[in-house]
C-alpha cells in the first residue's frame, strides 16, 4: 500500500509540474503579452522596461524556474494591470467561489438524495417516473443555458438580486449566492438522484434488508437507517470531485451572474491577457483536480487490493 | 465463442459476438451469412431494428436529421446574409419579414441562427471524428504495443486530462488565435485522452484472447491484427464516448463564444448572440435575442444526447 501510494504521488507531482511548463509555454514562449499590444501604441523601450518589471527579462528557462521557486513559498507575483499581488487577488475570490461551491452541494445533496430515494422506495410509481424525466432534462439541458434562462427570467424578482446591478447596491452574500448555487445544483443533483436511486434499488434488494424487514422493523426505519447508510456511499465519491470540480471556478456561471469568484476572475484575467493571474488560477485548478482523482485512486486502491498489485 | 481458423473469415470475431447478442432477440440468424458484405448489412439492421424500439431515440434521430438538412440548405433557405448590417433596421422584433427579428446591428437572426446551426454541427461532428481518430490510433498503439509507448501515451493523457474541459479549451483557443478550426483543434486535444484510454482498456482485455492468439498463431501482422480483428470488437465504447462528445462540443463553443473567446466577434454564433442579447443589449422587451438562440443549443444538445443513448442500448444490449 505504502509503494502504491509514493508511486500514485510521485506521478501527481510529475503531471502538474508538466501542466506548469505546458501553461508557461502557451503564455509565456508562445505569445509575447506586451507585444499584442502592438508597437504603435507601445515604444520598444517602454516594452522593454515592462518585461524588466516582471522578470521577462530573463531567458525562459530561468523563468519558468523562477515561477516554479516561487509557486512553493506563495509568492504568485503581481498583475500586469493594476500591479496588485496575484495571492491577495486569489484571496478575496477563493471565498466567494467556497461559499458558491458549499451552497451549490448542500442544494444538491437534499434536493438529489431525496428524489433519489423516493423514486427507488416508490419503483414504477408516478413519482420515479416524474424523477426520471426531470433527470433526464436536467442532465440534457446544458448548464449555460440554465444559466441563461435563470439569470433573464427570476434575477431582480423577489430574493434575487437583479444581474447587472450598479456598484453602490449592497447585496448580502446569500442573496448573491443563491441564483448562481441553484444553476451549479441543478446537473449534479441530477446526477445524484440517479446515484441514490442505482445504488438504493441494490441495497434494497440484499438479504440484510430483507432480515430487518423480517424482525419486524417498520418501512420507515429500514429505509432510513438501514439502507440509507449503504446506498449513499457512491453520493459521497460524488460530492467529492464535484466540490473540487466547483472551487476550481465555475466559469460559466459566475460569469453570468457576474459572480465575483475564481471563475469570474480568470474570465475576465483572460480578456485582459493578465497572464500572471491566468498562471496563478489555472495552475490552482490543476492542483485541485489532480490532488483530487489521486485521493480517489488512493481510497480505491485501499478498498480494493485488485488495483494497488497490479 | 467460436474461434475462427481460417485467415480469410475477417469479420468472423464480430459475428461471433453479434450471435451471442442476437440470441436474445428475433432476428434472422447470422450464422449463416454467406459473404462479408451481408453480414454486414444484418449487423446494421439489428442495430438499427434494436435502435427503432427506443421512441426518445428515435425523436432525437428526427430532430437531428431535420438539423442536417436546414444545415445543408442554410445558403439557399436564408432569405438575407447572416453577416449582412442594416443599422435602420436594427432590433425588429420577429416579423413576418425577419421571423426571429433582428440583431443589434441589423442583421436577420434566422439567417443568423440557421449559419450557427451550421456552424454548430460541423464543430461538432470534427471534434467528434477528430478526438475518434487520435484516440483509437494512439490507444490501440498503447495498449497493443505496451512498454513504452504505453507508458509515453498515459503519461500524455495523464497531463491533458489534468485540466478543466473549459479552462483547457480556452487556454488552447488563446494560444492559437480565435477561429472555428482552431475551437475544434482545441476541443480535439482535450477530447482525444479519454477515447485513447477507453480504447487501449478495450485492447488490453481483447488482446490476450482466443481468437486474437489464434491470428497471431498463423503470423498475422501487429498491423493485421489490429486493424481486422481487434478493432470491429474494441471500437464500440469509443464510437459511443465520441458521439456524446458532439453535444459536449457544441455547448463547448457556445460556452466560449459567451466568454469572449472563441469565433470571431462578428460571427453569427449562437453564445455569441446570447452574449450580445444579455449584456449588450438590456432593452425590456428584446427577449427574442436570446431566448431563439438558447432554445436552439438545448433542442440541439437534448436531441444529440437522446440519440446517443439511443445508440448506447441499441450497440451493446448487455449493458443495459
Amino acid at each position: 500500500m505504502g509503494k502504491f501510494v509514493i508511486r500514485r504521488l510521485a506521478q501527481a507531482v510529475l503531471v502538474v509540474i508538466a501542466a506548469t511548463l505546458l501553461l508557461f509555454i502557451g503564455l509565456f514562449v508562445l505569445g509575447d503579452p506586451f507585444a499584442s499590444t502592438g508597437d504603435k501604441t507601445v515604444p520598444p523601450e517602454t516594452q522593454a522596461i515592462l518585461r524588466e518589471a516582471f522578470g521577462m527579462d530573463k531567458s525562459l528557462p530561468m523563468q519558468y524556474l523562477t515561477y516554479l521557486g516561487n509557486l512553493f513559498t506563495g509568492d504568485l507575483g503581481v498583475d500586469f494591470n493594476q500591479r496588485r499581488a496575484v495571492s491577495e487577488m486569489i484571496g478575496t475570490a477563493l471565498p466567494a467561489t467556497a461559499r458558491l461551491a458549499l451552497v451549490a452541494i448542500v442544494l444538491d445533496v437534499l434536493i438529489g438524495v431525496v428524489a433519489g430515494i423516493i423514486a427507488a422506495v416508490f419503483r414504477y410509481s408516478f413519482w420515479d417516473v416524474l424523477v426520471t424525466v426531470l433527470t433526464t432534462l436536467a442532465i440534457g439541458i446544458p448548464t449555460f443555458v440554465i444559466g441563461v434562462w435563470l439569470r433573464q427570467t427570476v434575477s431582480g424578482w423577489w430574493i434575487f438580486p437583479g444581474v447587472p446591478r450598479s456598484f453602490t447596491q449592497v447585496v448580502p452574500w446569500w442573496q448573491e449566492v443563491l441564483l448562481p448555487a441553484i444553476t451549479l445544483a441543478v446537473v449534479d443533483a441530477a446526477f445524484i438522484a440517479r446515484l441514490m436511486r442505482g445504488s438504493m434499488l441494490e441495497v434494497l434488494r440484499t438479504d440484510y434488508i430483507r432480515t430487518a424487514r423480517a424482525k419486524g422493523l417498520g418501512e420507515r426505519t429500514v429505509i432510513l437507517k438501514h439502507a440509507f447508510r449503504n446506498s449513499i456511499i457512491p453520493v459521497v465519491t460524488y460530492v467529492g470531485i464535484s466540490i473540487g470540480i466547483l472551487l476550481g471556478g465555475a466559469l460559466i456561471t459566475e460569469t453570468l451572474f457576474q459572480y465575483n469568484g475564481v471563475g469570474f476572475l480568470l474570465v475576465k484575467s483572460i480578456n485582459q491577457n493578465n497572464n500572471p493571474v491566468i498562471m496563478a488560477l489555472v495552475t490552482f485548478a490543476v492542483l485541485i483536480y489532480v490532488f483530487l482523482s489521486m485521493i480517489v485512486d488512493i481510497l480505491y486502491a485501499f478498498l480494493d487490493p485488485r488495483i494497488r498489485l497490479s | 465463442m467460436t474461434t475462427p481458423p481460417d485467415p480469410a473469415d475477417l469479420s468472423a470475431p464480430a459475428q461471433a459476438v453479434l450471435v451471442e447478442s442476437a440470441s436474445d432477440h428475433p432476428g434472422p440468424l447470422l450464422d449463416e451469412a454467406p459473404s462479408g458484405k451481408k453480414k454486414n448489412r444484418s449487423q446494421l439492421a439489428d442495430i438499427w431494428r434494436r435502435f427503432k424500439r427506443n421512441k426518445l431515440a428515435m425523436t432525437g434521430l428526427v430532430v437531428v436529421a431535420i438539423m442536417v438538412v436546414l444545415a445543408l440548405l442554410q445558403p439557399i433557405i436564408t432569405p438575407f446574409d447572416p453577416y449582412d448590417q442594416n443599422l435602420l433596421n436594427s432590433l425588429q422584433p420577429p416579423n413576418a419579414d425577419h421571423w426571429f427579428g433582428t440583431d443589434v446591428l441589423g442583421r436577420d437572426l434566422y439567417s443568423g441562427m440557421l449559419y450557427g446551426l451550421q456552424l454548430a454541427l460541423i464543430v461538432g461532428l470534427c471534434t467528434m471524428l477528430g478526438s475518434m481518430t487520435i484516440g483509437v490510433a494512439l490507444g490501440a498503439l498503447s495498449g497493443y504495443r505496451g512498454g513504452f509507448w504505453d507508458a509515453l501515451v498515459m503519461r500524455v493523457t495523464d497531463l491533458f486530462l489534468a485540466f478543466p474541459y473549459l479552462i483547457g479549451a480556452i487556454l488552447v483557443v488563446r494560444t492559437f488565435g480565435s477561429g472555428v478550426p482552431q475551437i475544434i483543434l482545441a476541443l480535439v486535444i482535450l477530447g482525444w485522452p479519454t477515447a485513447a484510454r477507453l480504447m487501449r482498456g478495450q485492447i488490453l482485455s481483447l488482446r490476450e484472447s482466443e481468437y486474437v492468439e489464434a491470428a497471431r498463431s498463423i503470423g498475422a501482422s501487429d498491423t493485421r491484427i489490429v486493424a481486422r480483428h481487434i478493432l470491429p470488437n474494441a471500437i464500440q465504447p469509443v464510437f459511443i464516448y465520441s458521439f456524446t462528445g458532439i453535444g459536449v462540443a457544441i455547448v463547448a463553443m457556445a460556452s466560449l463564444a459567451y466568454l469572449g473567446v472563441g469565433v470571431p466577434p462578428d460571427t453569427p454564433e449562437w453564445g455569441r448572440m446570447i452574449n450580445q442579447g444579455i449584456e449588450q443589449v438590456q432593452v425590456a422587451g428584446k427577449d427574442f435575442l436570446w431566448i431563439f438562440p438558447s432554445a436552439a443549443i438545448c433542442i440541439t444538445t437534448l436531441a444529440f444526447a437522446f440519440v446517443a443513448d439511443g445508440l448506447r442500448d441499441a450497440l451493446d444490449p448487455k449493458l443495459r
